[in-house]
């Protein structure tokens, strides 16, 4: 048995995105999930599961007894913060797969603009990856707590062997932004040029202010049900032909630099799987929306799902080569960097809207659209396709 | 107010890496090490991943190591640290095969090369602890 084509994406919602949305992460939560559920055309009563990132503050109670659901027969989290998000469909899809539930509720709402941080101890959130050991922060002693300088120490050591530059890292904010000015909901729509992006500030040489996601306020839900019920429903379903996590050898959050490849990230073992279960390659991928937290992870990304080889993500990324248009349309809506930072749940919002032909940065006739996760944690994988 | 142990524990990896800690207050570089197969193993854990002993030792290091790579931490950053950015956090690789990291003495950023030959030294950290450090190899 397999997930492939037993599951599809029917609705998603998204409160605006903020630096201060002046609501408690429950409630925007609930109205994140009351706008999919209009969109999917589908009442409370409809949902039987619900999935959530396990440092979601909110649990699947609060949702269900506020949503008034009668019950749930499913519910389950997935770990790793950003590395989350398609694991949650995963999930979902899994869950409808074996028959543990019909139609599953996926949310995440976070205040990270106008709350706290969680590498200074200033948020409530907490993974559960960091129950045993905090191995995000066991180099504290020298000031290494943030996430930017973990990705930071994976990146020179990445543009040294591949023979990349920061330019090429430039290229990859620039073409979020180029997708966020016309995307009226992103929170960056200001144009910006490689030389802005050089001359932002540093934070972690080698990475700037503008190699940096936003730090977001934000709520959004995605619903997920069985094929067969998708195509009563009001919107034209993304169909889940492939869901994958990986994990890789000897893996530490965040911290992931004590396994060999030092270079090779969860991604590589989320793409493998991922494209097997689709039964499809990278060449017939239409649009993708890869993990943007940090502009590296794009480059390795590009390189793990085997949209070029090792060494050659510089290339593929210049003149605009992740832009509508260019050798891939990449983070369409502006994605992490430009649009809105929550844990990449608008990554798979916009990889849906690429299926139903609404985005802002609409591929003309996309069919298949990849979406992948925080590949410096365990991560996940996946794609959708129309019919 | 003296800080808690379980406060220590949290914000320098918990558990496994006390004799981490304690070796370098000894001005000693440890690592863990399988006393089964023999196998070096850190960051430390409870469990030998070759072989599935939980019996391990903490054995002296070389001090000897390689530069894997660095980042030079600009604002904004923690209170304790406002005083001292820019500086440098270095990872590297120990002729034990496993690596760890450290800020660097007596040395900049612009003084670090890939793949240089690395020494360990100790020095405290911010909070008076002696941690292991690293300095650029003489020669």
């Amino acid at each position: 048995m397999s997930l492939k084509d037993q599951a599809a994406i029917v609705g998603y919602g998204q409160l605006p995105f903020s630096k201060d949305i002046g609501k408690p992460e429950h409630v925007t939560a609930l109205e994140a999930a009351k706008i999919a559920l209009d969109d999917a055309g589908l009442v409370p009563a409809d949902i039987d599961g619900m999935v959530k990132w396990s440092i979601q503050v909110t649990s699947e109670n609060v949702i269900a007894r506020n949503l008034g659901v009668p019950n749930l027969r499913f519910f389950g989290e997935v770990g790793y913060g950003g590395g989350g998000g398609c694991g949650t469909v995963a999930h979902a899809a899994a869950a409808i797969a074996s028959g543990l539930a019909r139609c599953v509720l996926i949310y995440r709402s976070r205040n990270r603009g106008s709350g706290g941080r969680p590498w200074a101890g200033t948020s409530r959130e907490r993974d559960q990856s960091q129950a045993e050991g905090n191995e995000t922060s066991f180099f504290a002693p020298y000031g290494f707590v943030r996430p930017v300088d973990q990705v930071a120490m994976f990146t020179r050591r990445f543009l040294h062997e591949r023979g990349y530059t920061t330019t090429h890292l430039g290229w990859i904010a620039v073409a979020c932004r180029t997708h966020a000015m016309n995307n009226p909901m992103a929170m960056m729509r200001k144009p910006m040029t490689l030389a802005d992006h050089a001359a932002s500030r540093l934070i972690s040489d080698p990475l700037r202010l503008f190699d940096n996601c936003l730090e977001t306020d934000g709520a959004s839900a995605v619903i997920v049900c069985r094929a067969d019920m998708a195509k009563d429903l009001k919107q034209k379903p993304a169909y889940v032909i492939g869901a994958s996590q990986g994990m890789g050898p000897r893996n530490f959050t965040m911290n992931n630099f004590f396994k060999e490849p030092l270079l090779e990230s969860p991604g590589a073992y989320a793409a493998r799987d991922v494209w097997q279960m689709a039964d499809v390659r990278p060449q017939d991928v239409d649009v993708a929306q890869l993990y943007d937290a940090f502009t590296p992870l794009v480059l390795a990304s590009l390189e793990e799902y085997g949209f070029c080889a090792p060494g050659e993500a510089g290339a593929f990324v210049e003149n605009g080569g992740l832009e509508l248009g260019g050798r891939l349309p990449c983070n369409t809506s502006g994605g992490s960097l430009s649009e809105g930072y929550v844990h990449g749940i608008n990554l798979i919002i916009e990889a849906t809207r690429q299926i139903r032909g609404v985005s802002c940065n609409q591929v003309p006739n996309a069919k298949l659209s990849l979406c992948t996760s925080g590949n410096m944690v365990p991560t996940g994988a996946l794609l959708l396709r129309g019919d | 107010m003296a800080e808690t142990h379980e406060e220590f524990e949290r914000r320098t990896g918990g558990y496994e890496w006390i004799p981490y800690w304690a070796a370098a207050r000894q001005r000693e570089l440890r690592f863990q090490r399988c006393t089964d197969c023999g196998q070096w193993r850190f960051p430390p854990g409870p469990m030998c991943p070759s072989c599935l002993s939980l019996a391990s030792e903490w054995a002296p290091a070389s001090g000897k190591a390689h530069l894997v790579s660095w980042v030079v931490v600009h604002p904004p950053v923690l209170p304790a640290w406002k005083e001292r950015v820019p500086f440098v956090v270095v990872l590297v690789e120990c002729e034990e095969g496993v690596r760890t990291m450290g800020n660097v003495l007596d040395a900049t950023a612009d003084d670090l090369r890939m793949d240089m030959p690395m020494q360990v030294d100790f020095a405290p950290s911010i909070d008076g602890d002696l941690v292991p450090q690293w300095r650029v190899a003489a020669g």
